[in-house]
């Protein structure tokens, strides 16, 4: 008997929760559907079991549903993962994909056309994760543009694989330019061609971008096949880094914290966050509540300082230093605030480790 | 005799700087305080120059605060934000070394 597909559905709100579990429980495959209130319970239900699909809902009091996703998307990359929203925000989506959701789907859409939806979601379940391009199944990413160019197109291919998004201008049947991992033209699609799986869409050709590669594209896809042939496994200390990077991110969302901004002691090093848009504006509160706290820890002969925190309506912000960098860790306001500053060392020592 | 003199030298003084609170305008001016001698006025105003740049600071990198609170290993000094001012607590957590800056006069 074959075993049933699983579906997760992360959202605050319990109404929700049903009506998803009502809609989904139509889907012919018959899945099995899970339930979720909080982005941290999401990311320990996926580590504890294997699901086919994510449903998350964006916008979640803690973490948001972009980092659920953005969690997910790296420690889970075979996970299909859908992104429903009750706002119609270009910004959401387009984040959304660049992150390489599957799909994103406003609720009333869903309330107002459930087939579509199903049928998606259906499609979605039954795509292969053996790797390759998805939606073109068994194809790799040269084939996808070997066809476009061989039918004469002119688009605009937007490919993401995991967090990565890459795009290919495509004018006339002529391979015009390539970005891709921070390169543009022929290198960019070298790089291009490493991507073992992920996931591309059409968009409208843009007859006005500027041509960068002007080589032969037969040659240019023999030698890019020559480096796909050729083309290695992430090295150890890519992956090392990877992996390190994932583990912050899940100690964080583990910990419940909304966001960690990690901030050099040293103004000439730029700060880091996740979780968090203006990092460079609370990195700099964050030096200089360091600073102050420090003058004012001599003048009272106070001892060393241990931390600082602050609170508003919406959340708590505790700054701790470790390793030569002051960490600046927001918790919800309903966070155990006797044991946040523990908490937030432990956060801040997984981090600088 | 000289090297009696040196052993007989006074000790620093050593004075447990006690807890209490003060509040402060916006302007960072002091007006009320409960804190005592044991507190001179140049570090009441140092404090509350300090703290409302802090909420200030924070109000400008859109993280604004309406509490604050710096933990030493022997004092915790504690902040609320009150229409522009704040009042400050101070709380040592236990006997403060001697010779403290805060318990000399301001040079």
């Amino acid at each position: 008997m074959a075993t049933r597909d699983k579906i997760l559905v992360l959202d605050d709100e319990n109404d929700w929760l049903e009506v998803c579990r009502d809609y989904l429980s139509q889907l012919p495959s018959k899945p099995e559907i899970r339930t979720v209130s909080s982005g941290t319970g999401a990311v320990a239900m996926l580590d504890a079991e294997p699901f086919r699909l994510l449903v998350c809902d964006l916008k979640l009091p803690r973490m948001d549903g972009l980092q659920v996703l953005s969690i997910v998307r790296r420690r889970f990359p075979e996970l299909r993962t859908v992104a429903l929203t009750g706002f119609s925000d270009e910004d959401f989506r387009s984040r959304a994909y660049a992150m390489g959701v599957d799909l994103f789907w406003l609720k009333s859409d869903m309330q107002q056309n459930p087939r579509m939806f199903l049928e998606c979601i259906e499609s979605l379940l039954g795509t292969e994760d053996g790797g390759g391009f998805r939606d073109v199944k068994a194809k790799n990413l040269l084939d996808v543009i070997r066809v476009e160019l061989a039918l004469g197109n002119s688009s605009v291919l937007r490919i993401t694989s995991g967090w990565k998004a890459a795009h290919v201008w495509i004018k006339d049947g002529q391979l015009v330019d390539v970005r891709a991992d921070g390169a543009d033209g022929e290198a960019a699609l070298r790089r291009l061609l490493n991507w073992k799986s992920g996931t591309f869409e059409s968009l409208p050709a843009e007859p006005s971008h500027v041509r960068i590669i002007t080589r032969s594209v037969d040659a240019i896809l023999i030698e890019s096949a020559q480096t796909v042939e050729k083309a290695e496994n992430p090295t150890p200390k890519q992956e090392e880094e990877e992996t390190r990077f994932v583990n912050r991110l899940t100690a964080v969302a583990y910990e419940g914290a909304e966001f960690v901004v990690t901030v050099p002691v040293k103004k000439s090093e730029a700060a880091k966050g996740w979780g968090i848009k203006e990092v460079d504006r609370l990195a700099a509160w964050a030096r200089q509540a360091d600073k102050s706290a420090r003058r004012l820890g001599e003048k009272f002969n106070a001892g060393p300082l241990t931390h600082i925190t602050g609170h508003n309506l919406e959340r708590h912000l505790l700054l701790t230093q470790e390793g030569g960098r002051i960490f600046a860790v927001g918790w919800p306001l309903d966070a155990d605030s006797e044991h946040m500053f523990e908490r937030s060392k432990k956060l801040a020592e997984t981090w600088a480790s | 005799m000289g090297i009696l003199n040196w052993f007989g030298k006074p000790a620093p003084d050593v004075q447990k700087l006690t807890a209490g609170s003060f509040t402060v305008d916006r302007h960072g001016n002091v007006l009320t305080t409960t804190v005592g001698s044991a507190y001179p006025q140049w570090l009441l105003d140092d404090t509350a120059r300090e703290v409302l740049a802090l909420f200030r600071g924070a109000h400008d990198a859109q993280m604004p605060l309406t509490g604050l609170e710096l933990h030493f290993a022997g004092l915790d000094i504690t902040a609320r934000e009150m229409q522009g001012g704040a009042i400050i607590f101070v709380a040592p957590q236990k006997a403060v070394a001697s010779s403290s800056p805060a318990c000399k006069d301001h040079a």
